[in-house]
């Protein structure tokens, strides 16, 4: 087997997203080192695709946001390292799908552009300009059998369990420990675009487990400048290290000093936190 | 439920809840399944059968069951007006709690 890409498309044969995530994977797979899977197939006999998902790294291509093929590969826990959505791809080009197959410039267009989307998986990025900080204190509170650990200063909070720490005008962003222990072991990170601009509150892509798909919800406003590029092969990172090593995406700021006026700082987190997860339980 | 708060904020002067657009959602219930702050309920005698029960315990500013929604029948308030307003209300309270200081 000399196949070192498994490309696993949406099989909605009877939809136009689903029919051009099979065009799009078709494509793909005139290259000798693409192995096509066939979702029905894969279900039903997993072992038919061992030694290609063992040899190879898997592309997910969802036709819709119903995401049928990456839950099929979140069901059976396969580490996805690279995922495009035909969908929301159409979207960014303003083109309207609609139900109907089509074979016409607006569908070969979606086509073309989820092709050079996979194809520029490996985005190129500057050097990271943020000063890493040396040594990250932590505070800690437990609830039953949870341990959630808090920073102890520097950390900056929005209350939907998204952190920011600042140096200069650079700033990283990811996700607080609670987030990741909800989540439990995450599978795929989807990163937003370098060089999108993007207000405070707005996503920032999406981290997955095999039981959900959490929003990144900004912290500030500012630029993409980096994607913590680790996470492609290592998202357990998250789990890991999710105040550390599984930062998210790394910004430049536009305005901390607006932004700050709805965060909390690190001991105002931690008594919010407290009382989150009182609440939940009861 | 009924003290929550969105940075100080009581959640229910904070309009952000998710609008369905009927002519669009196929029933799938995708959002129901997917949102674990039960701010959806299914009535199976109803009917759109779908429907925004609990409009406050949607979490401020997350949009992920419109995400889910394959059909794209989910929509969210305006995220910037929705920030704007919250820091209105903010500021305001934070001028009656310095008005009500002085006045002691």
């Amino acid at each position: 087997m000399s196949e070192s890409i498994c490309v696993l498309p949406c099989n909605g044969l009877d939809k136009c997203a689903g029919d051009l995530s099979r065009r799009v994977a078709l494509e793909l797979a005139q290259s000798a080192e693409v192995a096509l899977i066939c979702p029905v197939l894969l279900n039903q006999n997993r072992s038919r695709y061992e030694k290609a998902l063992a040899a190879g790294d898997l592309t997910v291509i969802d036709g819709c946001n119903t995401r049928c093929a990456s839950k099929l590969a979140g069901d059976l826990e396969l580490a996805i390292k690279d995922k495009v959505n035909v969908s929301e791809v159409a979207k960014t080009l303003d083109i309207k799908l609609g139900v109907d197959i089509q074979e016409n410039d607006d569908t070969r267009a979606v086509v073309q552009a989820v092709l050079a989307k996979v194809n520029s998986s490996a985005a190129d990025q500057a050097e990271s300009e943020f000063i890493e900080p040396e040594a990250v204190e932590y505070n800690s509170f437990s609830h039953g059998k949870f341990i959630f650990k808090v920073p102890q200063s520097n950390y900056f909070f929005n209350e939907n369990d998204c952190w920011v720490t600042v140096s200069g005008n650079m700033a990283r962003v990811g996700v607080s420990d609670y987030v990741q222990q909800n989540l439990s072991d995450i599978l795929y990170v989807d990163p937003p675009e370098i060089g999108d601009e993007f207000e405070q509150f707005d996503d920032l892509g999406s981290i997955e487990s095999s039981k959900a798909v959490f929003e990144i919800i900004s912290p500030v406003s500012g630029t993409v400048v980096a994607v913590n590029s680790s996470l492609n092969d290592a998202p357990e990172q998250v789990n890991e290290s999710p105040y550390e090593k599984g930062w998210l995406v790394e910004v430049k700021l536009r305005d901390f000093s607006e932004d700050q006026d709805l965060l909390h700082d690190c001991p105002a987190y931690f008594e919010f936190l407290q009382r989150k997860v009182a609440e939940i339980d009861v | 439920m009924s003290e929550s708060t969105f940075m100080g904020v009581e959640r229910d002067r904070i309009d952000w809840s998710p609008r369905i657009d009927f002519s669009k959602c196929n029933d799938c219930m995708d959002c129901v399944k997917f949102c674990p702050h039960q701010v959806f309920e299914v009535d199976e005698n109803a009917k759109p059968k779908l429907k925004v029960k609990n409009p406050n315990n949607c979490v401020v500013f997350c949009r992920a069951c419109a995400k889910t929604c394959g059909p794209d029948a989910i929509t969210f308030p305006d995220k910037t007006e929705t920030t704007k307003m919250i820091k209105a209300i903010r500021k305001a309270e934070k001028a009656a709690e310095k008005e009500a200081e002085a006045n002691e």
